[in-house]
């Protein structure tokens, strides 16, 4: 099957510290991969290159069959890379159904099924994502957990093929992380989106993910099948 | 009703009472300078919210916003008196030629942020300043010289306009230019540029091309900035150096700081009594920059979300909450798709 997500050695330097050294991985379409790794072995650098946050010094990424290397993180979500972040960044002054429809918005035509509408592709997200009755709170007010939920709702407004998530579970109430985890599963099973779930938490990868990548000192030292 | 529609409501309300107030003023016999300071007022009030689309809504703190205001006023200027055409056609033009101005500084700024757009606006505004004021470039029959600090004549087809006339048109144009202003804060791309601003990292990841939008605030403030500017320069009958100027720019940026930056109507009420206030004080030009000063130091200091910022939030924590964090008013819709 033709890797929907092909990195190829990946290579990043930050001054005199090599952060990526080399790193090759793909993922196929609809599958769920887990990245394992100690504290700064350069997980959340991966993902920013992966994502197009960052360019790699060395290497290529191709997403969907074509080569992405130098296109920025804008562009990449249009094609249906989405990404969350380890801390999120909230929109202070917009409602939390505002930050969604910027998400909607900006996904293009992509972003809403044909037949339906933005307004019911936007409520359809709030609802999925358990925010419908904050949906009027301002961003900048909601708890670490609605956050997050915040963060996986406008990841999913671009009908994501593949959603690279940043410790999305991290700091989370245990009733918050089975929620989420369940709407990770169902948006993996419902829509076949692919996803690289990044955590330091090697029990949550094994239960959730397909196939888990190791990474130490910027290089995946083993892939282990789940 | 919501509590949002019900805020809007009462501002609303505020807003035609004073409206109201306006449109009466001249029926008390004020004297021609004060109705004259005031229409002065009502163009400095558009031009204040022209730049609080830039420096407020998209987060783009520009210093160098009188550049499109007196390219806007020049371009008038010298259209009407050196090719002699008519008030409106030079006006589109004027405007157009402020939003291509606001465009190319859009270019420049959008990749930036914070301290480094200020500056970027501040350097080209002055230079844009610094050659008009320092070139007599054109002359004018009868050996005048034109240009300078002199600046060029407008050629108005009219003779002398009654005060109230000059303050009426004013006040009809700062509540068209508002209303245009409010209309593209509140579109999607209003909406946009919020986020832009709120959050630009989550704006990227949300595939927002957040260059193109920081552009988009830029030509859209500057076409405001513009017919102000166009306006401006018909009152007085002269475009000047003094409309690129950096005490201009500081003005507005002053005006809508203290008004509440990003809420429009805040910098527009600032921009009319604050204006009005030092003017009809008849303060000496350099002390009402100091007080402009220190006014900017004690807003940012006490009030960093300016009055209108400041009302919105003591607003928002007196309204008791009306709804329960997971619980629905009555007869509310039930959230679509699969909800609980």
């Amino acid at each position: 099957m033709t890797a929907l997500l092909a990195a190829t050695g990946i290579g990043k330097s930050f001054g005199g510290t090599r952060v990526l050294d080399g790193v090759t991985l793909s993922i196929a379409p609809g599958e769920p991969v887990g990245l394992f790794g100690p504290n700064g072995s350069g997980k959340t650098t991966l993902a920013n290159v992966l994502s197009g946050l960052l360019p790699p010094d060395e290497g290529t990424i191709a997403f969907d069959g074509g080569d992405v290397t130098r296109m920025p993180l804008d562009a990449r979500c249009r094609l249906g890379m989405a990404r969350t972040f380890q801390i999120p960044h909230p929109y202070p002054s917009l409602t939390v159904q505002e930050a969604v429809r910027v998400a909607v918005g900006s996904a293009g035509p992509r972003a809403v099924p044909a037949g339906g509408t933005r307004e019911e592709k936007i409520g359809e997200i709030l609802s999925r994502s358990g925010l419908y009755d904050q949906r009027l709170e301002p961003c900048g007010r909601l708890s670490q957990g609605c956050l997050r939920r915040l963060e996986f709702a406008r990841a999913l407004a671009c009908r994501p093929k593949l959603l690279i998530l940043d410790e999305v579970f991290s700091a989370l109430s245990a009733a918050d992380e089975e929620e989420l985890l369940a709407l990770l599963r169902t948006v993996n099973r419902e829509s076949g989106a692919a996803f690289l779930l990044i955590s330091h938490n090697r029990m949550l990868l094994s239960a959730t993910c397909r196939r888990i990548l190791y990474l130490e000192e910027g290089r995946i030292v083993r892939e282990k099948a789940v | 009703m919501c509590p949002s529609t019900r805020k809007e409501s009462a501002v609303g309300g505020w807003l035609a009472a004073g409206i109201g107030l306006l449109l009466l003023f001249p029926l008390s016999s004020p004297d021609a300078y004060l109705l004259d300071v005031l229409t002065t007022g009502f163009l400095l009030a558009a031009f204040t919210a022209s730049w609080d689309v830039v420096g407020g809504i998209s987060g783009q703190v520009t210093l160098g916003h009188a550049l499109p205001f007196g390219a806007a006023a020049y371009t008038l200027a010298i259209l009407t008196r050196l090719a002699g055409w008519p008030i409106p056609l030079a006006a589109a033009a004027a405007v157009l030629v402020a939003a291509a101005a606001g465009a190319g500084i859009g270019l420049l700024a959008a990749p930036l942020s914070g301290p480094f757009v200020a500056v970027l606006t501040l350097a080209l505004g002055e230079a844009a300043h610094e050659v008009a004021a320092g070139h007599a470039f054109l002359s004018g029959p009868g050996g005048y010289a034109w240009g300078g600090e002199g600046g060029i004549p407008v050629a108005l087809p009219w003779g002398d306009v009654p005060p109230f006339a000059s303050y009426y048109a004013g006040l009809l144009f700062l509540c068209l230019s508002t209303l245009g202003i409010l209309f593209f804060c509140r579109s999607e791309s209003g909406l946009i540029l919020r986020a832009v601003a709120g959050s630009p990292l989550t704006a990227l990841a949300s595939g927002v091309p957040i260059l193109r939008f920081r552009r988009l605030a830029f030509a859209v403030a500057s076409a405001f900035a513009g017919a102000a500017g166009a306006g401006f320069a018909i009152h007085v009958g002269r475009a000047t150096a003094g409309d690129l100027s950096l005490e201009l720019s500081f003005q507005a940026a002053t005006f809508a700081a203290v008004g509440g930056r990003g809420t429009v109507i805040g910098p527009v009420v600032a921009a009319v009594t604050l204006h009005a206030l030092f003017q009809g004080l008849s303060l000496p030009p350099a002390v009402r920059v100091l007080v402009y000063a220190a006014t900017l130091l004690a807003t940012l200091r006490f009030f960093p979300g300016g009055v209108a910022g400041t009302v919105r939030e003591a607003a928002a924590r007196l309204r008791p909450r009306e709804r329960g964090r997971g619980g629905r008013s009555r007869g509310e819709e039930a959230p679509p798709g699969n909800s609980p």
